[in-house]
C-alpha cells in the first residue's frame, strides 16, 4: 500500500515524513520504503517562452528561447501547442524527467545546440498526455522548481500491511492510525452532493440472491457525465499510489477507494440490459470477458453482478467489457458494496486476479463505509465530471449483526504484557482508533469494536492495540525465569550428531538437498514403491518425496564431476518419506531419519604425492560405515550380500544387526549411474538411523584391560575365492575359545603359484587369559588345533 | 707364549682401530672370539700345557680377552658415533610436503547455524522436539488459528501431497509443513504445562527466487507456563540475539501479525555489518529482520485443551538460512542448496 504523505496531511497532523515512517513501523504498519518525489524532479523548473524561431534545417522542429528568471536557455523543440509568453516546464542539463528514464544532456540537434528539453506531461510522468508541452498557470514565476509549481513535493511511503489490517488499506484508515499515534484530530473530506430528481431507484434497481455472500449493495445514478481526463492533481495522486490514470469517471472510483478503502465500480447505465442489477452466483457454462481482454469461463462459486443479459462483473474482483465506461458514456451508475471476503478471495485466486479491489474485499471492507464512499464518489462526479447526481440510493441493507463489545481489564494487560497500563490510557488509545467506550468500572472498560476492525475479536486483540500504539519499546525486557524441568539428552539428537562427526572424520562434507526429487531419480534406483507425490509441485524435478537420499547425493557427485572435481565425498542427514503399509488413521505417512553418503574419485580429494592415483572404493565406503557404527557403539553387524537395485550386485552388501536391516552400502548400480548421467565408480551408503537407534549405546560400560601378557600367532591359509574372510575368522574364534580373544585379517594375497580362483588369507591371532600368563605349550596346542580345524573346514568348502 | 699373546693383542688392537665399518668390527670379533677364532685356538692349545703354567697362561689369556673385547666396544662406539654424526649432518627431508592425514569434512553452514542456535536455547532450558514434516492441514493451519479462507494463508503458499491411498480427495489433506509451528501443537498435546521446547527442522513453501527457497529450515520456540509475559519474551529473545550475534547486538520488537499469536511481534537486530549505521544489507535502516514472535493466541490453547485463563505463553520462529547468510556473508539463498563441492568445503 503506497501512501502519499501530502494527501494524508489533509486528514491529520504529523511531523515530518521520517518521523511518521518510524512511528508507523513501530506501531505495526511497517514502512518498507520512503520515496521523496522532489528528488525525481531535480533541475526541472518553470520557464517562460521568450522567442520561437524555425529550425534552419528541420521543418518539424523549432528553436525556442526560454527565460528561467536569471538566465536564458536555448532549446530545440518539436511540440507546437505553445506560444510566446506561455509558461512551460524545462528539464535542464543533468536532470532526469521521470517519464523518460534518461538524463538530459546538452546536444546538437541538426546543427543547433539544445541546452535542455521542454517537457510534455508524459515525459514528466504526471499523466499519460504526450500530445504537447505541459502548459503551466500564467502566474507561475519563471525559475521556480516544478515540484513547487505542481505540488509534487510529496513523500510516498510504502506500507507492508499485514493481512489482518484491511482497515489500513486506505488513506483515511492510515490517518486514523496516525491521528492516534500523534494525538491529532481527524478531518474527513466532504461527501455532500447536490442531488436532483428523479430518484436513483426509478432509474435502476438491484437484487441479491444470497445476503451471506453480499452483505450490502448500494447504487447511485449520475447523469450528464462528460468523460475526459481527470484533473492533474488527481492523476498525480493515483500515480503516486501506483495506479494508472484512465478517465475522470474511472479515476474517481479508484481515488475514493484509495481514500476510504471501499472499492467502487462504475457502469455505463445505458449498456445495462433490463431494469435491475443482480448479485448472484454464476450459472454453469457462463463466460465473461473481463477488462483485461480475457474471456473467462465462470464456475458456480463465482459471485457475479449480472443484468438480464448475463454477467457484467466478477463481484469485487474485476469488471467486464460489456458495461465499461467509455469516452461516449453520459449516464453512469456507481456501485458501492460489501461482498463476503471468502467469496472474493476464492474468485480472485481461481481467476488469478489479485486486483486492488479484491485485496481490500478479502481483508474485509466495512458495511458502515458503503454509503459514505458512494456519496463521496458521487460528489466528485458532480465536481469533476459535470455529473448530475440523482436523488436517493438503491441500498440492499446489511443483515443485522451483533455489535462486538469486548471488556478490557488492567489485570489482563499486566498478565500478558508484564506492565501496568492505566484504564485512562487504554481508553484514550482505543477511542482514538475508533473504538467506542461502553462504560467502565474499577477493574476495566468495555469497548465497542468499529466495523472496520474485523480482526479484533477478543481481549488479547485489544491488549495488542494498546501495546503497539504505546510501542513495544515501552515494555521492559525481563530475563527468562529459571527452569525446573531438565530433559534427558536422548532421542535422535545425539545419534545424528555422532554420525555426522564420524562422517566428517572420514573426510565427507555435509550436503543439504531438497526433500523432493524428480520421479526419474527414484526410478533409476527402483525406489518408487510407497513414494509420496507432491500434488502441486513447483516443477517435475521436485515432484516426489525422497524414499532414499541416494539420488540427491549421486546428483551432488555428478555436479562436482562436471565441475572438474577429481575426488569428492558428501553425506546428508535427512528424512525419507513413505506411505505406510498399514495405513493407520491419522498416521498415513512414515518418516525415517537417514544418513547417506556417496564418494567418488581420488581418495585424498586432490592427487596426493604419496599415492597420486589412489581412488576411493568399496572399502572407503565401508570404512565410513564402520566409523559411524563405532561412533554410536553399535554391536557387531553382519555384512550380508543382498539383492538391492540401488547397488552393483557384485560389490554391495546389506548391513544387519540381529534381524534388523540397518542399511546398505556398495557401488552405485551401473544402470542407475547411466540413467542419472553420473560417472561410474560412485560408492555409496545409506543407514536408517531410526532402525539403528535401538542398538546404539551412548554410555558404554567400562571393561578392565588385560593384566596378563597376550601372545600373538599368525595363521595363513589358502582358500577358494568364494570363502570370505569373515567365515574363516568365525571358525578361528569358535575353535579358539576361550584363549583366542581377537583374530583379524592382515593380508590377502593372490598369485599364479596359488592357482586360479584361490587366495591366501593371513590372520593375526591374539591369545590371552584374564587370570594367568599362558604357557607356550598351551598356546601351541590351541594353535595347531585351530589350524587343523580351519584347514578341515576351508577344505570342505574347497570341495564344493 | 707370552710373546705370541702380546703380538696377538697388538695386532687385534690395531686391526680394530683401523676398522671403518661395523661389519668389519663384527668380522674381527668372529676372527678372534668365534668358535674357530684365534683365542679359541689358543684356549684349545692350553690342554697340552703343564698345570703349573696353565694358571698363569690362563690369567694372561683372560687379560688378552678383556683387552680385545674392550677394543671391539670402543671400535663400535667410534663407528656408531661417526654414523650418527654423518646422519645428523645429512640433507633434510622436505618438510613442506603435505601430511598424510585424512581431510576432515565440513558441516553445512545451515546445520552449523541450527546447532549453534539450538545449543543457545538448550542452555536456556529448551528441550528439542522434531515434529513431522508431512503434516495434516489441521496441525499446520486450523490448530494454529489459520482458517482455510483467511488471507494469511497467502503468506505461506503450500505444497500438498497425495494421501496414503495415493488418490487425491480420499483422506484429509496432507501438506508439507509450511512452518515448524505445528510442533507447538504436537508438543502441547503430548504434555501438560509448563512446556519449554524448540522445534528445529525443514519446512516447505511454494516459492523460489534469490530470497525464497521451496525448502528451508526453521526453529520454532514455545514457552507456556503460569504468567508468562511479553516482557519475558523480550528478555529471552534479546538474550538469544546477543548469544547468537555477539555482545552489543540490540533488538527491536515491532508489532506485526501472525494468526497464532496475539500480540505479535517481528524482531529486528541491529545490523551485524554496519552496527546500525546503515548499509546495503540493512537497506540503510540499521536493522535486520530476524524472527517472528508473540504471545500464544488463546484459540491455540483451546485446540490443545489448555485453559487460557490459567496459562499464558510465548512462541517464536526463525529462518535458519537467513541467519546463516548473515553469519557467513552468503548473498544468494540458492547457493545453500546447490551443494557445490567447492562451496561446502570452505566452511
Amino acid at each position: 500500500m503506497r501512501v502519499s504523505t501530502s494527501w494524508l496531511r489533509e486528514y491529520c497532523d504529523f511531523p515530518d515524513a521520517t518521523t511518521l515512517a518510524s512511528r508507523l513501523t513501530m506501531a505495526g504498519l511497517e514502512v518498507e520504503a520512503v520515496e521523496r518525489q522532489a528528488q525525481k524532479f531535480e533541475r526541472i523548473v518553470a520557464a517562460r517562452v521568450e522567442a520561437i524561431a524555425p529550425h534552419p534545417s528541420a521543418d518539424k522542429l523549432a528553436r525556442v528561447r526560454v527565460s528561467i528568471g536569471d538566465a536564458h536557455v536555448d532549446v530545440v523543440c518539436g511540440a507546437t501547442n505553445f506560444k510566446v509568453g506561455d509558461l512551460v516546464a524545462l528539464a535542464k542539463v543533468g536532470s532526469r524527467p521521470p517519464g523518460t528514464n534518461k538524463v538530459i544532456a546538452a546536444a546538437e540537434v541538426r546543427g543547433v545546440v539544445s541546452e535542455g528539453m521542454l517537457c510534455s506531461p508524459k515525459e514528466l510522468g504526471v499523466s499519460a498526455d504526450a500530445l504537447g508541452l505541459l502548459i503551466l498557470e500564467p502566474t507561475t514565476v519563471p525559475g521556480t522548481p516544478l515540484t513547487q509549481v505542481l505540488g509534487l513535493d510529496d513523500t510516498i511511503l510504502t506500507l507492508n500491511v499485514t493481512p489482518n489490517r484491511g482497515d489500513a488499506l486506505s488513506h483515511l484508515g492510515v490517518a486514523r492510525e496516525v491521528a492516534t499515534l500523534f494525538h491529532s484530530p481527524i478531518r474527513l473530506p466532504s461527501s455532500d452532493i447536490p442531488a436532483s430528481p428523479p430518484a436513483t431507484d426509478t432509474v435502476i434497481g438491484a437484487r441479491r440472491e444470497d445476503p451471506r455472500r453480499c452483505w450490502r449493495y448500494a447504487l447511485r445514478a449520475v447523469e450528464g457525465i462528460r468523460v475526459e481526463p481527470s484533473p492533474l492533481w488527481m492523476q498525480r495522486r493515483l500515480e503516486a499510489c501506483g495506479m494508472r490514470a484512465i478517465s475522470n469517471v474511472v479515476d474517481i472510483t479508484n481515488y475514493v477507494m484509495l481514500e476510504t478503502g471501499q472499492p467502487l465500480h462504475a457502469f455505463d447505465l445505458d449498456k445495462i440490459q433490463g431494469a435491475a442489477l443482480e448479485v448472484r452466483n454464476a450459472r454453469p457454462g457462463e463466460t465473461l470477458t473481463t477488462l483485461d481482454g480475457v474471456t473467462r469461463t465462470l464456475v458456480v462459486d463465482d459471485l457475479l453482478i449480472a443484468d438480464s443479459q448475463g454477467p457484467l462483473v466478477i463481484a469485487g474482483v474485476m469488471g467486464g467489457a460489456r458495461a465499461e465506461v467509455t469516452a461516449a458514456t453520459t449516464r453512469i451508475v456507481i456501485e458501492s458494496a460489501c461482498f463476503d471476503p471468502v467469496a472474493v478471495r476464492r474468485a480472485s485466486k481461481r481467476h488469478g486476479l489479485p486486483t486492488e479491489s479484491a485485496r481490500r474485499f478479502e481483508r474485509g471492507v466495512s458495511v458502515s463505509t458503503t454509503l459514505w464512499a458512494l456519496d463521496r464518489a458521487a460528489a466528485l462526479m458532480a465536481e469533476l465530471a459535470h455529473g448530475k447526481v440523482r436523488t436517493g440510493v438503491v441500498d440492499l441493507a446489511p443483515v443485522a449483526r451483533d455489535r462486538r463489545v469486548i471488556r478490557l481489564t488492567t489485570s489482563s494487560v499486566r498478565r500478558l504484557l508484564g506492565i501496568e497500563v492505566s484504564t485512562a490510557e487504554c481508553a484514550r488509545i482505543l477511542v482514538s482508533l475508533g473504538f467506542s467506550d461502553e462504560g467502565s468500572d474499577a477493574q476495566g472498560t468495555s469497548f465497542g469494536v468499529p466495523d472496520a476492525r474485523s480482526d479484533v475479536a477478543i481481549e488479547e486483540d485489544l491488549i495488542e492495540e494498546v501495546a503497539r500504539v504505546r510501542g513495544y519499546d515501552a515494555i521492559p525486557a525481563q530475563p527468562l525465569r529459571g527452569f525446573y524441568r531438565l530433559e534427558a539428552i536422548a532421542g535422535r539428537g545425539w545419534l545424528a550428531d555422532a554420525a555426522s562427526q564420524a562422517m566428517r572424520g572420514q573426510g565427507f562434507d555435509e550436503a543439504v538437498n531438497f526433500s523432493f526429487v524428480a520421479p526419474a531419480q527414484l526410478q533409476a534406483f527402483e525406489a518408487t514403491a510407497g513414494a509420496i507425490k507432491v500434488s502441486n509441485p513447483m516443477s517435475v524435478e521436485m515432484s516426489v518425496m525422497r524414499t532414499t537420499l541416494l539420488p540427491s547425493l549421486v546428483a551432488n557427485i555428478a555436479r562436482a564431476v562436471r565441475h572438474h572435481a577429481s575426488g569428492v565425498r558428501f553425506f546428508e542427514l535427512a528424512r525419507t518419506y513413505h506411505r505406510s503399509d498399514d495405513a493407520q488413521p491419522g498416521k498415513p505417512v512414515v518418516e525415517r531419519l537417514r544418513l547417506a553418503a556417496a564418494l567418488w574419485g581420488l581418495r585424498a580429494r586432490e592427487r596426493h604425492w604419496l599415492d597420486p592415483t589412489a581412488v576411493s572404493d568399496f572399502y572407503d565406503a565401508k570404512a565410513a560405515v564402520e566409523a559411524v557404527l563405532q561412533a554410536v557403539r553399535a554391536p557387531p553387524v553382519r555384512w550380508e550380500p543382498r539383492e538391492d537395485a540401488r547397488f552393483h550386485p557384485r560389490s554391495s552388501t546389506a548391513i544387519v544387526i540381529g534381524k534388523t536391516l540397518v542399511g546398505s552400502l556398495g557401488e552405485i548400480h551401473p544402470r542407475a549411474a547411466i540413467a542419472l548421467r553420473a560417472p561410474r565408480g560412485i560408492y555409496a551408503l545409506e543407514l536408517d538411523l531410526d532402525a539403528l537407534a535401538p542398538f546404539a549405546l551412548d554410555l558404554p560400560r567400562a571393561v578392565a584391560v588385560q593384566r596378563f601378557p597376550s601372545v600373538l600367532r599368525d595363521l595363513a591359509v589358502v582358500v577358494d575365492e568364494a570363502v570370505s574372510a569373515e567365515e574363516l575368522r568365525q571358525v578361528i574364534l569358535d575353535e579358539g575359545k576361550p584363549l583366542v580373544v581377537e583374530a583379524s585379517v592382515f593380508d590377502v594375497y593372490r598369485g599364479p603359484q596359488l592357482g586360479e580362483g584361490k587366495k591366501n588369507l593371513a590372520f593375526a591371532l591374539t591369545y590371552a587369559s584374564p587370570d594367568r600368563t599362558l604357557t607356550d605349550e598351551e598356546v601351541a596346542a590351541a594353535h595347531s588345533r585351530i589350524v587343523a580345524e580351519v584347514v578341515r573346514r576351508a577344505g570342505a568348502m574347497l570341495r564344493t | 707364549m707370552d710373546e705370541r699373546l702380546n703380538a696377538l693383542a697388538q695386532r687385534a688392537t690395531s686391526e680394530l682401530a683401523g676398522a671403518t665399518t661395523l661389519e668389519a668390527v663384527e668380522g674381527l670379533r668372529v676372527k678372534y672370539f668365534g668358535r674357530k677364532g684365534e683365542l679359541s685356538t689358543i684356549s684349545g692349545e692350553m690342554r697340552g700345557i703343564a698345570p703349573a703354567e696353565r694358571k698363569a697362561l690362563g690369567e694372561a689369556l683372560n687379560a688378552l680377552r678383556g683387552q680385545v673385547e674392550e677394543a671391539i666396544v670402543s671400535a663400535r662406539q667410534r663407528l656408531e658415533i661417526g654414523a650418527l654424526e654423518s646422519e645428523l649432518a645429512s640433507a633434510r627431508i622436505d618438510v613442506t610436503l603435505p601430511g598424510r592425514g585424512v581431510r576432515i569434512g565440513r558441516t553445512h553452514p545451515v546445520t552449523q547455524t541450527l546447532q549453534d542456535a539450538s545449543a543457545i536455547f538448550a542452555s536456556m532450558g529448551f528441550a528439542v522436539e522434531h515434529g513431522q514434516e508431512i503434516e495434516s492441514e489441521y496441525f499446520n493451519f486450523e490448530a494454529l488459528n489459520i482458517s482455510s479462507d483467511h488471507p494469511s494463508r497467502d503468506m505461506q503458499d503450500t505444497f500438498y501431497v497425495e494421501g496414503a491411498s495415493g488418490k487425491p480427495g480420499q483422506e484429509p489433506s496432507m501438506v508439507l509443513r509450511t512452518h515448524t509451528s505445528p510442533g507447538q501443537i504436537r508438543t502441547m498435546l503430548g504434555r501438560r504445562p509448563p512446556v519449554r521446547v524448540i522445534v528445529p527442522g525443514r519446512v516447505y513453501r511454494r516459492d523460489s527466487d534469490q530470497t525464497h527457497s521451496p525448502m528451508f529450515t526453521q526453529i520454532e520456540g514455545l514457552y507456556v507456563d503460569r504468567a508468562v509475559t511479553f516482557a519475558e519474551l523480550k528478555g529471552t529473545l534479546g538474550a538469544f540475539c546477543i548469544a547468537m550475534f555477539g555482545a552489543g547486538t540490540r533488538t527491536r520488537f515491532r508489532p506485526s501479525y501472525f494468526p497464532f499469536t496475539e500480540p505479535s511481534a517481528e524482531v529486528d537486530i541491529s545490523c551485524v555489518f554496519c552496527a546500525g549505521r546503515g548499509c546495503r544489507v540493512c537497506k540503510d535502516t540499521g536493522w535486520i529482520e530476524i524472527l517472528g514472535s508473540g504471545m500464544v493466541h488463546p484459540n491455540v490453547f483451546r485446540h490443545v485443551a489448555y485453559e487460557p485463563s490459567e496459562v499464558t505463553g510465548f512462541a517464536f520462529g526463525m529462518g535458519v538460512e537467513r541467519i546463516a547468510m548473515l553469519r557467513y556473508g552468503i548473498d544468494d539463498l540458492r547457493t545453500l542448496f546447490e551443494n557445490d563441492h567447492r562451496f561446502v568445503a570452505q566452511f
